[in-house]
């Protein structure tokens, strides 16, 4: 087989556990078989073993719970920094509010976003395991296109090609440009989601679990911070409306900040024993009886 | 009862006995079954088969052949003796008095 194939196949193989990984390659090295068929033999294997994934609750609470609550939570954050910080920076709205006021109040949101992104991102990755490319992926879309697409479905938003005036899906080149939008991360927000979220899968994915004393020092962040923007809203909010207009109550600037923190609660309760972790039940302790 | 796949892994591996891993599994159960057996196939079985306690597997020595990398040294537990017993057992009883039983038992006499 040739060099390049011999490594796809390792570079494939990677999405099997290290110690399945060496044996796979071993045994299609020792079958000398043509690099169809090695491959057909790989992929196989990585099918079934995703699939197997998939009977455990653990991907389907990152899917619902991480991709889907904390995600769409988040989604509306990024969503919301990115609106204020055009209004504030790009359109240069008045906002009455004070310099210092309006610092706070991004340093705050800019704050919440890195520390529940990368604590979401954490606990996807602990729960997913090898199937983090998948739930990862959904994770990032829903993040950065959810907000705004359910504006684009109430009607709120219209698309057009700023160009053209054309309906984005109407040309090639309009198609690669909402494709480009909607999958390359292209504002502040959406960096300070990326990073952090990656680095979270990343270490949750090796990991698993926190200590004790960085589970409780990331609960209390997160606490703290959900406190913090529910009070900068709210603070913010009078300010840029029109008169009369009394603002969110804050329960209900609470909320989001809320379900976008559960992930912080997860990782609380899981340092509470209760038995041994999947990772601890290897499926043969690999050693010779 | 086991299913026919994992019968057939358990014979090879019985059969190679202290040499029984996993390529030299699924080379004993292709000759046997004339078929191709898919590395896929081979280890979910042998997943399968361990949490059932009816085989127990570890990591091998690496040797050069496989690129210096380890096998999944295979051991059938008396537990997977009893079980593949009692398969074989079944399917000789289901065929007894089977027209293509008792040609194949013919031939062989």
């Amino acid at each position: 087989m040739m060099q390049f194939g011999w490594w796809l196949l390792s570079f494939l193989a990677r999405a099997l556990e290290p110690p399945e990984r060496d044996v796979v390659l071993g045994d299609l090295a020792e079958s000398g078989a043509g690099f169809g068929l090695a491959m057909g033999d790989l992929l196989g294997l990585i099918v079934r073993r995703q699939v197997g994934l998939w009977m455990s609750w653990r991907p389907w609470l990152a899917l619902f719970g991480v991709c889907g609550l904390a995600g769409l939570s988040l989604s509306r954050i990024v969503f919301r920094l990115n609106v204020d910080l055009y209004k504030r920076y790009a359109a240069h709205y008045a906002t009455d509010l004070t310099d210092r006021q309006e610092l706070a109040f991004f340093l705050c949101m800019a704050g919440a976003l890195l520390v529940w992104s990368w604590t979401s991102g954490f606990v996807l990755g602990s729960l997913s395991g090898r199937a983090v490319w998948l739930t990862w992926s959904l994770f990032y879309f829903v993040v950065l296109n959810s907000a705004w697409a359910r504006f684009v479905l109430d009607g709120n938003i219209i698309l057009r090609n700023p160009l053209t005036h054309e309906a984005p899906l109407d040309s090639l080149q309009g198609t690669l440009r909402f494709l480009m939008a909607a999958t390359l991360p292209r504002t502040i927000a959406a960096l300070l989601f990326l990073f952090p979220a990656l680095f979270g899968a990343f270490v949750g994915v090796r990991s698993r679990t926190l200590a004790v004393p960085h589970t409780y020092l990331i609960g209390s962040v997160n606490v703290a911070l959900a406190l913090l923007t529910t009070w900068a809203t709210g603070w913010y909010d009078p300010a840029h409306l029109p008169a009369g207009w009394p603002g969110v109550p804050w329960p209900v600037r609470l909320l989001p900040f809320l379900l976008v923190s559960w992930p912080a609660a997860y990782l609380l309760a899981c340092t509470i024993p209760m038995g041994s972790h999947p990772k601890d039940q290897t499926r043969s302790d690999m050693r010779e009886p | 009862m086991l299913g026919e796949f994992e019968y057939l892994l358990l014979s090879a591996a019985a059969r190679l006995g202290d040499g029984a891993y996993g390529a030299a599994i699924r080379r004993g159960i292709e000759g046997a079954t004339k078929r191709r057996c898919s590395i896929g196939a081979l280890y979910t079985t042998l997943d399968r088969l361990e949490a059932k306690g009816l085989v127990r597997s570890w990591m091998g020595d690496p040797t050069p052949q496989r690129g210096g990398r380890q096998k999944r040294m295979v051991r059938v537990t008396g537990k997977g003796v009893q079980e593949a017993k009692a398969f074989y057992d079944a399917v000789s009883r289901a065929s007894q008095g089977v027209g293509w039983a008792t040609d194949r038992a013919r031939g062989l006499s």
